[in-house]
């Protein structure tokens, strides 16, 4: 029986989507899971994947458009129905007309390859749930997510009506955990949140990630000084993967909106390294200088909390928790996830978390809502070399921390020159939210934490 | 061609007149008892609606004025044990009743200090002030002092007549030739309490007189529009009952009639009914005459006010000298005068009204905290009880049919406590009432399980009567709950409301066994489950046994309890089997104690009576884990929140379970107190089962269709179970 895919709901709110290209041809036999067309919002871009297995028949749009959510896109089936499929596109009520546009497609093999690459983020949001019918084949986005594809605000998961449905318990559950009801998937009725849904959230929050790898804090790709490849004699043209788009876009959007200033610091770190040792000494996961910096963000937050801000149109929001960003490179690309409440968090705990997150980048299995929202990022290329450099601000955040290599350094202190480790860092600011002043104190309680690093254990 | 012959009532039908030369007879004393009283009741109710007037009377001021002949004409032959109730228009026989009460003998009586009491708690409780009888909550409808023998006037016409039964019945149980007279007028006549009432004191040969003032208005519609036979005692020989008719503006003709009756009564022969013309001067409520309202003419109430029975006893006072005129007008004096002391205690000058405006003092009122004192007992009657489980339990245990429980457990109080008595159609007959629960009482006790004619309302009343009087505790049995709509004022304006409205301390051990019968086939008008509706009454207490040892532990508490219990009873439940005591049939079970039948974290399903067993065998099937909470007490007051919050805050989610029509069902309230209380422990809605919106038909597949049953129950745990 022939079956229309139509365009799932792909994010909340989102009444429309870019249908950027078909990750298969026509006349393709596909299984279930397998990854059928790439919808792409300013939020996300998202591989559709097919519920059940079938031949895809027939696209009815073409790659590069733009489609209203419960719009047909393509007629799904048995071979035996490509014969007379104008017909069965009528009985679908679909004209034969707007099948014709199909054609060429977009089967781009490069590009149905790269989607491979990019690191999927999640499976199974139930943001489509409520959207449009789609006739018998219900797909769930399975795609990708661009980096920085966060926006802060709340992830409407469960309707088009802007809220979140949560059981009283559930949000009783969820305030005594201290989770936002945006970062939980609800599974209950019309996905609402229910106490099985905050328990596993609990859970997964506390729960030690199996052993992994210590993933190498990556080089930013927010980092300005790219120089371009050289290029003599001819150059080979490289398709732009999905994640790269995005990345340029948002990154484009950030340097043109966001009026950024720097503040830079260097802080001593040699008690921050003897301090690592001794950790390293007595807790099972290795923590890293990144680990410590990331606690002395939130430690810095908490002096200066009205640094711990973002801009909005209508008025500045500020939290009341801190919620900080790391980036990861990735196996699949560059990944920014938001670590929660890092304020109450030990730095085995963040380390562990990290961890986790690297792992789950790797295999392509961040979640969405673990990228989305927080006020700063980290960024850190010091295991590069990289003495320093100043970074873009990953929107709708008001800053980035940039991070450095421990360099032993000649200091001058009281006349006198001794030899101290210093690590160099620049903060990016965006001047909407946070002035010069408020920066530079914060900067100060960071740099201070940094060098009393008891501190961070208190 | 017919023969015809001329029948005649079997009881006689007498209109009694007195003659100058009774009143030559009649004894000084009498005559001037009967003067001093309807002075002071008359200057009574004009004081009263001199502070109507001034806006000084919450509510309506029915006064009697006019009337006083019929009142102490009638009371003044009663003696304290002797009861009187009455309707609306109540405070002269109140008030004759309590001065005949604290009056030391007859002759011109003294305004004793007794008196004054009587007239400074009667004017507080109509003003509804705290000193009154009730404690300001009564008012001018609802004057009751039970120690004088005033059991209660009434504001729902004709409702106070069935519980004057009641009085009777335990009057002529205890062995006294105590009466009771119950007071109403014309408008009241017609009304099935009455005439039901008529009925079963006449079968039962009840003590009990019926005292129809007729003053020809029900409010501003005349006898004579109300009905065809205007000469309203003719309505007695049609019920056997003999009857008199006087001119209660002539209070000795009235005194005659009473004295004629109770010697009929106190002998033995059943109830009287004395019907006295008599006419109110002024309209139903408030101070002025009917004829300002058009439905009357000034004349004639100028010649009835030219009989005024007052003036007819001063005229044959003076006329045999037994008194002098300037001492009959210091008598009055001094009562105007006593009352206004008494008002002006009340009351001070508004400091924000017009000069000469007053208002009640503040310390007079009642406390706004008072409002809901008293609405049921403390349970202190309670105390000492052996309370036993069937874990734990003391004597010995057997499978028993729940219905033979039924029957020993009746039987059993009735052999412990001489005041029970079953009343009910059918129950003294079929070798133990319908369903067999009067059978061992009918063996043992036979002349304590009353059949009763077919009047739920004279019956039920009859039985609220012995309750409030406290000397009978009835058990009472409808043979199925629609019925309560039939006896709906009885059981609802009267027993449940009777112990607060009168002040709150009064108490109303009064039983009702209400059946069940869903599923047997008897339609619409005999299948509802009426714990819904009967647990909208503050006062009454409502419990649903699920299983036979239940059955015996909460009927001996209800039976021990002060307050109206209604013990639910399912048709289903009857033929059932299960855990019972063997002959330990003595134990209670406390009151507002849920029990537990199944324990699980998946789900707190909430159930009674029938339908306990349903959801247990639903539980079986669907194999969720559930607490099933039994609640064995309905009613508001009992309702065990112990139980119901432990176990929500545990599973987080709820399913109320009841067989019955949605309309009338009774988990709305309890799924709204539930969300209320444990708002923050919900991770679901709260669901229900229940019947269907329409009651359920004859045909059996329709009947089956509109009830709940095990069915119902697994596929709402179904639901549940993907939720």
């Amino acid at each position: 029986m022939a079956m229309l895919l139509r365009v799932p709901e792909v994010a909340a709110g989102a009444t429309s989507a870019l249908l950027t290209e078909w990750l298969i041809p026509e006349n393709t036999r596909f299984a279930a899971g397998d990854p059928l067309v790439v919808l792409e919002t300013d939020k996300a871009a998202v591989e559709i994947e097919a519920e059940t297995g079938a031949v895809l028949l027939r696209t009815l749009v073409p790659g590069g458009t733009n489609v209203e959510v419960g719009v047909p896109i393509a007629v799904l089936g048995e071979e035996a129905e490509a014969a007379n499929l104008d017909a069965v596109l009528a009985e679908l009520g679909v004209s034969g007309g707007a099948a014709a546009s199909s054609g060429g497609g977009l089967a781009g093999g490069d590009s149905a390859a790269g989607a491979g690459s990019a690191p999927a983020l999640v499976g199974g949001a139930p943001v489509g749930q409520s959207a449009a019918p789609v006739s018998g084949v219900t797909v769930r986005p399975g795609g990708a997510v661009a980096p920085g594809g966060s926006n802060g605000e709340a992830q409407d998961v469960s309707s088009s009506a802007g809220r979140i449905f949560v059981s009283p318990l559930a949000r009783k559950l969820l305030k005594e955990a201290g989770i936002p009801a945006e970062r939980v998937q609800g599974t209950g009725p019309d996905g609402r949140i229910v106490r099985r849904d905050v328990d596993n959230a609990i859970a997964t929050a506390q729960a030690a990630p199996a052993p992994a790898p210590a993933p190498a804090p990556a080089p930013a790709p927010v980092a300005e000084a790219a120089p371009p490849r050289p290029v003599r004699t001819g150059f080979e043209e490289i398709p732009h993967s999905r994640v790269r788009r995005a990345v340029a876009r948002r990154l484009t959007e950030s340097k043109r909106d966001i009026p950024h200033f720097y503040v830079r610091r260097a802080a001593k770190a040699d008690a921050l390294l003897a301090l690592r040792k001794q950790l390293n000494e007595v807790t099972p996961v290795k923590i890293s200088v990144n680990d410590l910096v990331v606690k002395a963000v939130a430690n810095a937050h908490l002096l200066v909390p009205d640094a711990n801000v973002i801009w909005t149109e209508q008025a500045m929001r500020k939290y009341s928790t801190v919620d900080i960003g790391v980036a990861i490179a990735s196996k699949k690309g560059l990944v920014t996830p938001v670590l929660r409440g890092v304020d109450k968090a030990t730095p085995s705990a963040i380390s562990r978390q990290v961890k986790e997150f690297a792992r789950q980048a790797d295999e392509g299995k961040l979640n969405q809502r673990d990228l989305d929202g927080g006020t700063i990022t980290i960024s850190n290329l010091g295991m590069y070399g990289v003495d320093e450099f100043s970074a873009i601000i990953n929107p709708p955040q008001s800053a980035i921390l940039a991070v450095g290599a421990a360099k032993e350094v000649a200091a001058v202190h009281n006349g006198q020159i001794s030899v101290g480790t210093r690590l160099a860092l620049t903060l990016s600011v965006d001047h909407r939210a946070i002035d010069g002043a408020l920066a530079a104190q914060w900067m100060a309680a960071l740099v201070d934490t940094l060098e009393q690093p008891l501190k961070l254990l208190a | 061609m017919p023969t015809r012959e001329t029948l005649a009532a079997a009881a006689p039908w007498t209109a009694l007149t007195t003659t100058e030369a009774d009143w030559d007879a009649a004894a000084p004393g009498l005559l001037l008892g009967l003067f001093g009283q309807a002075t002071w009741i008359r200057a009574f109710e004009e004081y009263v609606l001199e502070l109507a007037a001034e806006g000084l009377v919450h509510g309506p001021a029915h006064a009697s004025i006019g009337q006083e002949g019929g009142a102490v004409g009638s009371v003044l032959p009663l003696r304290s044990d002797d009861f009187v109730n009455g309707s609306h228009r109540g405070h002269h026989q109140f008030l004759a009743k309590a001065f005949t009460h604290v009056l030391p003998g007859d002759g011109l009586p003294s305004l004793t200090d007794e008196v004054r009491t009587v007239l400074r708690r009667t004017l507080a409780e109509i003003c509804g002030l705290a000193e009154g009888y009730s404690g300001g909550r009564g008012g001018s409808m609802h004057l009751q002092w039970k120690a004088a023998g005033a059991m209660g006037t009434n504001a729902i016409v004709g409702g106070g007549v069935p519980q004057a039964a009641g009085f009777a019945f335990n009057q002529r149980r205890a062995g006294t030739d105590a009466v009771t007279v119950t007071y109403f007028g014309d408008g009241a006549v017609n009304i099935g309490s009455v005439l039901e009432t008529f009925n079963l004191a006449a079968a039962w040969k009840l003590p009990l007189c019926f005292f129809i003032e007729n003053n020809m208005y029900a409010v501003s519609t005349h006898v004579s529009d109300a009905t065809a036979e205007t000469r309203l005692s003719a309505r007695g020989p049609g019920f056997a009952i003999p009857s008199w008719r006087v001119d209660g503006m002539d209070p000795l003709a009235v005194q005659l009639a009473m004295t004629e009756a109770l010697e009929h009564m106190r002998a033995g022969n059943g109830p009287a009914i004395i019907e006295a013309d008599v006419y109110r001067y002024f309209h139903q409520n408030g101070p002025y005459p009917g004829s300002a309202f058009g439905y009357r003419s000034k004349a004639e109430e100028q010649a009835w006010r030219d009989r005024d029975p007052i003036e007819l006893l001063r005229s044959h006072i003076l006329r045999r000298s037994l008194a002098t005129a300037s001492q009959l007008s210091v008598f009055h004096d001094e009562v105007v005068k006593t009352l206004r002391e008494i008002g002006d205690s009340f009351l001070q000058a508004d400091p924000a009204g017009k000069p000469g405006q007053r208002r009640i003092k503040a310390s007079a009122w009642p406390d706004p905290g008072f409002v809901d004192v008293g609405v049921r007992g403390d349970l202190s009657e309670l105390d000492g009880s052996r309370y036993e489980e069937v874990s734990g339990f003391s004597g010995e245990l057997a499978e028993r049919r729940f219905i033979d429980v039924v029957s020993d457990v009746l039987a059993r109080r009735m052999e412990t406590d001489p005041r029970v008595v079953i009343m009910g159609e059918d129950v003294h007959r079929l070798k133990g009432g319908t369903n067999g629960a009067t059978k061992r009482a009918l063996e043992l006790f036979p002349d304590r399980v009353l059949g009763t004619p077919i009047s739920e309302n004279a019956f039920a009343g009859l039985g609220g009567g012995m309750a409030i009087d406290g000397r009978g505790r009835p058990v009472v049995e409808f043979m199925y709950a629609d019925f309560m709509w039939v006896a709906a004022d009885q059981l609802f304006n009267q027993i449940a409301k009777a112990r607060h409205m009168f002040g709150g301390h009064g108490s109303v051990p009064f039983v009702l066994r209400s059946k069940l019968a869903a599923g047997t086939g008897y339609g619409s008008q005999h299948s509802m489950d009426p714990a819904g509706i009967l647990t909208t009454a503050a006062g009454l207490r409502v419990v649903a046994p699920s299983n036979p040892f239940d059955y015996v532990g909460l009927m001996n508490t209800a039976l021990a309890c002060e307050d109206p219990v209604v013990v639910l009873e399912h048709v289903d439940l009857y033929t059932s089997s299960g855990v019972g005591p063997v002959s330990d049939l003595d134990y209670r079970i406390p009151v507002g104690k849920a029990a537990l039948r199944s324990v699980g974290d998946d789900v707190t399903v909430i159930s009674y009576l029938s339908m306990v067993r349903h959801c247990l065998e639903a539980l079986e099937q669907v194999g969720i884990a559930a607490d099933l909470i039994d609640l064995r007490w309905l009613d508001r007051a009992s309702l065990d929140w112990d139980t119901i919050t432990a176990s929500v805050r545990k599973t987080n989610k709820v399913l109320i379970v009841e067989q019955g029509a949605r309309g009338t069902s009774y988990g709305g309230w309890l799924a709204d107190e539930i969300q209320r209380r444990l708002f923050d422990w919900l991770d679901a809605p709260i669901w229900r089962v229940t019947g269907g919106e329409a009651s359920p038909s004859i045909s059996k597949v329709l009947e089956r269709a509109a009830t709940a049953r095990t069915e119902e129950v697994v596929t709402a745990l179904r639901h549940i179970a993907e939720y």
